[in-house]
């Protein structure tokens, strides 16, 4: 479903964020990627959806590249909903309408149509009852929910999680990971950005682990737990491990 | 002091007043939809869009607010072989002038919206004209409304430049009442009052507007 071939990104001249990755995720499946900060993972997800430009290599989406003049790209972020760690709810605006927007202005939905179905889904992430409070009103936990809400809203096919955690209190952590399960219980094809192990053990079907803008190890979960291949994965493993 | 000047000339002054708000509200809502424009050319990676905008910009700020009025109301009607009114040369004149004002305002109030904001918003499908209105603008502009106020309140002080080119507005008035009352002390008094007054009255609205942004954010 998502094929992504020989990527490669710099930004400005010298600094190589992305080297020659090569990856393809399945539909209705959930993948992991993890590893230290800096190593490019952020990068390679907003490659996906081309908010960020490769200058090399290719993604293939559903048949149809990401880099390709005929593709339109507008059309293809349509249909893949993403979710980022600082959350980028429009502070402007109440949960409601920061989960009506797009439908409304993008798809045309009538206004009638979008809140009920934006209701539906607050009442699926647990929080119907803070429809009209503004985003300043809410705390991480909710509004990383109505920013999940906010990418369900467009019916998308993928879903990109831009480490959705890692700005949040610890007791708010659960009630994010359990609206995510849901959704990869659900058959949503995912790509998930996390250091949660305990999320990608129980959820992903395939774990990546990224090291300096390159892909050290592509494993299916368990053989990724019980036999790493490379001693950075063994380290990286151990130390994030140790206190789980 | 002879207080009753005014209240004999008050209907001619106040008509005055009437034209200097018409052409201060005018040039405003002319002056912030062409800053706009302008100042999303301003962040444009387009440079066909980049450069023509920063060329306006640093040109109309460089030119002293008289000379453009001069320029519109002498110059532009010989390049159409037509005259023009005192007010609609006025009018151009500020449009032109503040839109360049308002563009740097414009550009400041977009560039302080975080990145996130528009990245959000792309992700959901949304096109750059989507974006910038839904999204982006109106954070952009409430965080410039101080800044925006306070350029109007000067805007309005200087519709009264457009005495040079004969139109009546509040400060022309005042002139020829005076060169038929010779009464300068009372009138210009009057004309500083009325001033002080609006502009008072502006600043308060612009505080009001500023809290009411931080309650919210």
């Amino acid at each position: 479903m998502i094929d992504i071939q020989n990527v490669s990104l710099w930004l400005g001249k010298n600094i190589h964020v992305l080297n020659d990755i090569s990856a393809s995720f399945e539909r209705g499946q959930t993948n992991v990627i993890c590893g230290p900060s800096g190593s490019g993972k952020s990068s390679l997800l907003r490659c996906i959806n081309r908010l960020e430009k490769f200058q090399k290599g290719n993604i293939i989406i559903d048949g149809h590249s990401v880099l390709d003049a005929a593709t339109d790209i507008y059309k293809i972020r349509e249909n893949i909903g993403m979710v980022f760690q600082h959350f980028n709810l429009y502070p402007h605006l109440n949960a409601l309408n920061n989960i009506t927007l797009a439908p409304r202005k993008v798809k045309g939905k009538p206004r009638i149509k979008a809140e009920n179905q934006a209701m539906q889904l607050l009442e699926r992430v647990g929080i119907k009852d803070k429809a009209y409070s503004y985003p300043a009103e809410l705390s991480g936990g909710q509004q990383q929910r109505v920013a999940i809400a906010r990418s369900l809203a467009m019916e998308p096919k993928i879903m990109l999680f831009d480490e959705p955690t890692s700005a949040l209190d610890p007791e708010m952590i659960g009630e994010v990971l359990d609206v995510m399960t849901d959704l990869a219980l659900d058959g949503m094809t995912m790509v998930v950005v996390t250091h949660e192990m305990g999320f990608a053990r129980k959820v992903a079907q395939k774990i990546i682990f990224m090291d300096n803008g390159q892909i050290i190890e592509k494993k299916k979960t368990d053989e990724f737990f019980t036999q790493p291949e490379h001693t950075r994965t063994k380290d990286f493993l151990n130390r994030i491990l140790s206190y789980v | 002091m002879d207080w009753e000047v005014i209240s004999r000339n008050l209907e001619f002054l106040l008509g005055g007043l009437v034209v200097t708000f018409q052409l201060a509200a005018i040039a405003l809502a002319g002056g912030l939809f062409l800053g706009i424009i302008l100042g999303l050319a301003r962040l444009s990676s387009n440079r066909f869009f980049y450069y023509p905008a920063t060329a306006y910009i640093h040109f109309f700020r460089s030119q002293p607010l008289i000379l453009i009025i001069f320029w519109f109301y002498f110059f532009v009607p010989i390049l159409f072989g037509k005259p023009m009114s005192a007010f609609i040369a006025a009018v151009i004149a500020f449009i032109a002038f503040e839109a360049a004002y308002f563009a740097e305002i414009i550009r400041g109030g977009i560039q302080s919206i975080p990145n996130g904001q528009v990245q959000a918003a792309y992700s959901t499908g949304m096109r750059y004209h989507q974006v910038m209105i839904h999204v982006v603008l109106p954070q952009a502009l409430k965080n410039m409304v101080p800044a925006l106020i306070t350029q109007s309140i000067v805007l309005l002080q200087d519709t009264s430049l457009a005495y040079v080119i004969g139109l009546h507005e509040f400060l022309r008035r005042t002139s020829l009442v005076d060169n038929r009352e010779f009464r300068s002390v009372e009138l210009y008094l009057f004309a500083a009052g009325v001033y002080l007054v609006i502009c008072f009255v502006l600043s308060i609205l612009a505080r009001r507007l500023e809290h009411k942004k931080y309650k919210r954010v």
